[in-house]
């Protein structure tokens, strides 16, 4: 509804209106900064491909690919970034991090391949560790997949139960009277004291793994749920009522919703739990996954395959979280100043 | 319509105040009986009890002493037939406006064949640009426009309305004033309005209570006979004003000595 000749400012004009000019140093500074983590890549490159390594260390072109890869596709944002603000606003936030990275490959290269500060076998450089998931990638899948798949069982039956205690503990104080002492004792347990019990008792190790990480992520997830529950606003009940909600009503469509914020706080908590019970079953008990790959490749000595692991292991879990908070800033987009409690 | 009629006998209310050791007189011996279809407003300075009885009357909150009946039946908890629109901001903050309105027919099971019903309250209050925000994000007049549809969204046969256009500004407040009485002669449901804008209690009300300061009580009934729509530069409108403000002065200050 805004007349012909003065159309309302896109949002990205909007914030480019509403911030403060910038004065032409600036710009520069801005420009060369964009610009730091490409000369960080070609530096690193140079010194892989041109200084003489240490003895008679062996290198591969995977290291060559893998930088370049990158350097590349900042290339492609650097370049952008003078057609498109996005573009600039992403990259000038970037920056400073990728450069880091770069630099730090650079100092583990030359502390390793270059010079032998960092002796082998503990330390070997990345073109190895690269080298190492390049050529045990089938296995690896295997085990990312074992592993995700042990994971979500676990949490999605962690989740679910956590909810259903939670949520009902927090609506009725019998069953609350019921479910705190429960929490009072089990909670301050660690999960994963129970591993050893689990390993004798449990019918399949799976099983037992499942239930692992299951109670791990139960706990937080019970006691935000009921916090959450017994934290909201009376009006938002009494409101409900007077519309005709049913006891039904209140609970899945009043209670729950907007309880979601302190959830999603014991379903991140959960997360980095369940992660963690899931790396001790693999390591304790369960023949596969990650986990296990990585005390398997102990057995052999074989550190490039176990930093391998430990590599694909934080991008795994990165990739989860990724997600989870995806999931969060979808369902809480209601919130105030987005997603945060 | 026959459905709607409230009587109140007799109502006491004690709130305890578990903090200070001590209780509350609130509402002291009140009695009303409104027929239905009746418009009726009710009156009085601040704190005196005014949404506690129209909470006892949504069944939100019992009546310590004398009783309370709709339609004959003692009221007991809420119920779909007797709608209120809180004084304060009640939106459901994780609901966008039009999920909101929904809410009491998706809870009532009328959803499914009054959906456009939805679009029409919508925007009767003006607010089709925002009909997929989310309450943080309306002013607190549009919250309030949206508070008052989404309990007229189920046409209860009772609405008991607190203060409802309080934060809107006198313009938007007299068109919304309009809408009420037109929806109120389409479907003569018994309408009870706290108000505190005396000019709208006559706009809009066949009778008028005015309470007393804490503890509240009926002090002066008010019959109104004008024929809607009613004409605020009138020398009837004016006249009633006056008899108000007088009381509602009086009911404020002991000295009685003051001369208009
Ligand atoms: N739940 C409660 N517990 C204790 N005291 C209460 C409670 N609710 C209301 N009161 C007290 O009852 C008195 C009347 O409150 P009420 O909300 O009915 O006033 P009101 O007439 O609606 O005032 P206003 O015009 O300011 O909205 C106030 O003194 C208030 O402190
Ligand atoms: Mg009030």
């Amino acid at each position: 509804m805004t007349s012909g000749a003065n159309p309302l400012p896109t949002l990205w004009e909007l914030k480019e209106m509403e911030s403060k000019p910038k004065t032409r140093m600036a710009r520069l500074f801005d420009r060369i900064i964009c610009a730091l983590p490409i000369l960080a890549a070609a530096l690193e490159l140079l010194q892989y491909k041109l200084r003489p390594n240490f003895r008679n260390f062996t290198t591969t072109d995977a290291y060559t690919v893998f930088v370049s890869f990158f350097a590349v596709l900042i290339l492609g944002l650097f370049v952008a970034s003078f057609f498109s603000k996005r573009a600039f606003e992403k990259l000038r936030a970037q920056s400073p991090l990728y450069t880091v990275v770069f630099l730090l490959f650079a100092a583990y290269d030359h502390a390793t391949l270059k010079t032998g500060l960092l002796p082998l076998p503990y330390f070997p450089w990345p073109d190895r560790i690269l080298n190492a998931i390049i050529d045990d990638r089938v296995l690896l899948l295997d085990c990312i997949g074992n592993s995700l798949q042990l994971l979500f069982l676990g949490y999605i039956f962690g989740a679910a139960a956590g909810l259903l205690t939670g949520v009902s503990a927090g609506w009725s104080r019998s069953i609350r009277y019921w479910v705190m002492p429960l929490i009072r004792i089990l909670g301050p347990i660690p999960s994963t004291t129970w591993l050893p019990i689990i390993l004798i008792v449990a019918a399949s190790l799976f099983g037992g793994s499942v239930f692992l990480i299951a109670l791990g992520v139960w706990y937080p997830v019970t006691m935000t749920s009921m916090n959450g529950v017994q934290n909201i606003r009376k009006a938002n009940f009494e409101v409900a009522r007077t519309l005709g909600a049913s006891n039904a009503r209140l609970v899945f469509r009043v209670a729950v919703p907007s309880a979601m914020p302190y959830i999603f706080q014991g379903l991140t908590q959960g997360m980095s739990v369940a992660c963690t019970a899931l790396m001790v079953a693999e390591m304790m008990g369960v023949e596969s996954g990650l986990g296990w790959y990585i005390n398997w490749q102990r057995g052999w000595a074989e550190f490039a395959k176990m930093y391998a692991a430990i590599i694909v292991i934080c991008l795994t879990f990165t990739v989860v979280n990724m997600a989870l908070t995806l999931i969060r800033k979808r369902v809480l987009r209601w919130q105030e100043g987005g997603a945060g409690v | 319509m026959s459905a709607g009629h409230i009587q109140i006998n007799n109502i006491k209310k004690i709130f305890a105040r578990a903090d200070l050791n001590s209780t509350l007189l609130v509402l002291d011996e009140v009695s009303l009986d409104i027929r239905p279809g009746e418009f009726v407003s009710l009156v009085g300075t601040s704190g005196c009890g005014k949404s506690t009885l129209l909470r006892i009357i949504a069944g939100l909150e019992t009546a310590t002493d004398g009783v309370a009946l709709c339609d004959g039946e003692p009221i007991n908890g809420t119920n779909p037939k007797r709608g209120l629109v809180f004084q304060e901001h009640s939106l459901f903050p994780w609901l966008t406006v039009r999920e909101n309105i929904a809410f009491g027919l998706r809870a009532t099971k009328q959803y499914s064949f009054k959906k456009e019903l939805v679009d029409a309250l919508i925007s009767m209050v003006g607010l089709e640009e925002f009909a997929d925000s989310f309450p943080h994000q309306l002013s607190g007049g549009m919250q309030q426009r949206v508070a008052l549809v989404r309990a007229l969204a189920i046409s209860p046969d009772v609405l008991l309305l607190d203060e409802p256009l309080g934060a809107l500004d006198s313009f938007t407040r007299m068109v919304i004033q309009e809408e009420l009485v037109r929806l109120w002669q389409e479907r003569h449901n018994t309408m009870i309005l706290i108000t505190h804008d005396v000019d709208e209690a006559i706009y809009l009300s066949q009778r008028i209570f005015i309470m007393t300061p804490r503890p509240g009580r009926i002090i002066r009934e008010l019959t109104l006979n004008m024929s809607y729509p009613r004409n605020r530069s009138d020398s009837a409108f004016v006249d009633i004003r006056n008899i108000i403000l007088k009381q509602l002065h009086f009911a404020t200050d002991t000295h009685e000595d003051y001369n208009l």
